[in-house]
């Protein structure tokens, strides 16, 4: 096997990764500032982003599998190609659900929110901070920096109680904020499912670097 | 109960110390796939297992080596020898001997068969197993040597599973060998392997991926890393292993 090319095409196929990872980061961020301020073109954006996120997967599957074919991947290799099919389209779905959350924000930029937002960006900011915890262990080959991930998972889903707890009791006060409280229920329950996906793309790094199977919930 | 095991296994050249040491189990009906370098000492402890290797003067062999559990050291050569089988890394086919002799010498000599009919049934069989029945029905008494390298490698092949033997040591057996005839002697192995147990040499690691059980790593006569081939392959524990599947060897 000629080892220089296979190399030239992992690293190419990891800065693919790392410019999804981005475009990731950006999709989940503006999703929420497109939330906070009611800011359609904030929500356009993420609909971009999507997009974006769609035709990178795509590369990048399509990479893996001719490289998969061609050169007959094994160990490290292999447990790389894995990792990072499953990693793209673990970050493609992330923006199909950030997607979702500018969708609400397009749905009702007229009304002013029910209530501001505090625990949603603190979950979305844990969040990123996931992700980037992910991407240095991509670009640096080490695990040490997704150790963190089952906790700040954790704390995503305890912010997302919390949250559920506080919409149910304004939704009781005030049955008119019904509709509107459960656009900001799906908003929470969509970053809940978006810090599992990321998590579990954590856990394929580390076997992907150590051959060690990590679960996450 | 194992097929073969090797304990404390030590072969020298004169001087030279070929295989260190090397102690493993080989679990009875399953490919079991060696690999590493040129020169590493795969075709010594192939034949090792079947003390061919006695046969040359200056190799000294410590330790032991089992059959089914009995030390072959207690055996005779010849018995063991129809136990287990081998084909070598190059084609070596009885020059004067036709193609229908080839085959049909092994089970003569041993008596496996009472009637000409019978061993016309086993040689066609042991040609058909080793995929060469088509090319050659209609030239049996040809001389092996008119043969392509290839078909003679084949007819090595049928030649030793003539013999019925329990264990079958192929060293190398499809270098020489196109994709389709490299195909059918790789679904052979896999379906001999329910009678028998069969030890592989390959340099093709994709060989050692698609037929073998267990995959044995070995570097400069020293058993580096053995398991399951799947975990090999995706998951090597070792760091030398990893470099040489991986192509980043030396
Ligand atoms: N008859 C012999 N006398 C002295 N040294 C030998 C003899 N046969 C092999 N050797 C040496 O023993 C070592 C192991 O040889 P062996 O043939 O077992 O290697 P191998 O792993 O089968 O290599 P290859 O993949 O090239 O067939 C080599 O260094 C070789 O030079
Ligand atoms: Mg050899």
């Amino acid at each position: 096997m000629p080892r220089e090319v296979l190399d030239r095409i992992i690293e190419d196929i990891r800065n693919d990764v790392l410019k999804l990872s981005d475009v990731t980061k950006k999709a989940v961020y503006f999703s929420i500032e497109a939330l906070k301020e009611k800011n359609v073109e904030k929500a356009d954006m993420v609909y971009r982003l999507e997009e974006e996120s769609d035709l990178l997967n795509l590369d990048i599957e399509n990479k893996i599998l001719s490289a998969a074919a061609r050169y007959h991947p094994v160990a490290g290799d292999l447990r790389f190609f894995h990792a990072m099919m499953k990693v793209s389209s673990n970050y493609e779905r992330i923006c199909d659900l950030a997607q979702k959350i500018a969708e609400f924000v397009k749905k009702s930029a007229e009304k002013p929110l029910i209530k501001p937002l505090i625990d949603i960006p603190k979950m979305r900011d844990i969040i990123i901070e996931m992700i980037e915890q992910n991407e240095y262990a991509i670009k640096n080959h080490t695990t040490e920096p997704t150790n963190s991930l089952q906790n700040m998972d954790d704390k995503i889903d305890m912010l997302y109680e919390q949250i559920f707890n506080e919409l149910v009791g304004i939704m009781v006060k005030d049955p008119k904020t019904v509709p509107d409280a459960i656009d900001l229920l799906f908003v929470a329950r969509y970053l809940e499912r978006i810090g599992d996906i990321v998590a579990k793309s954590g856990a394929r790094i580390v076997y992907m670097i150590e051959g060690r199977r990590v679960w996450i919930k | 109960m194992n097929a073969i095991e090797t304990i404390n296994l030590n072969v020298y050249y004169g001087e030279k110390h070929v295989i260190k040491n090397i102690t493993m189990n080989i679990p009875k009906n399953v490919v079991f796939t060696i690999m590493g370098p040129s020169g590493c000492g795969k075709s010594t402890l192939l034949r090792s297992f079947n003390r061919l290797l006695e046969l040359n003067e200056t190799a000294r062999i410590t330790g032991d080596i089992k059959l089914f559990g009995e030390s072959i050291f207690d055996m005779d050569p010849r018995e063991l020898r129809k136990r287990v089988g081998m084909v070598f890394q190059q084609p070596n086919p009885f020059p004067h001997l036709s193609i229908y002799d080839n085959v049909a010498i092994g089970p003569k000599l041993n008596r496996l068969v009472e009637s000409k009919e019978e061993l016309d049934k086993l040689v066609e069989w042991a040609l058909k197993k080793a995929a060469l029945w088509d090319e050659v029905k209609d030239r049996l008494n040809d001389p092996a040597t008119k043969l392509s390298g290839g078909q003679q490698q084949r007819l090595c092949i049928a030649r030793a599973l003539a013999i019925k033997p329990e264990v079958l040591l192929l060293d190398e057996p499809t270098s020489a060998l196109d994709p389709v005839s490299t195909a059918k002697i790789e679904s052979l192995l896999i379906e001999l392997k329910k009678s028998y147990t069969i030890v592989l040499v390959t340099h093709n690691m994709q060989q050692a991926a698609r037929v073998g059980d267990y995959t044995a790593f070995i570097l400069d006569g020293e058993l580096i890393e053995v398991g399951e081939t799947s975990q090999i392959f995706e998951n090597p524990r070792d760091r030398r292993t990893e470099e040489y599947i991986t192509g980043r060897f030396g």
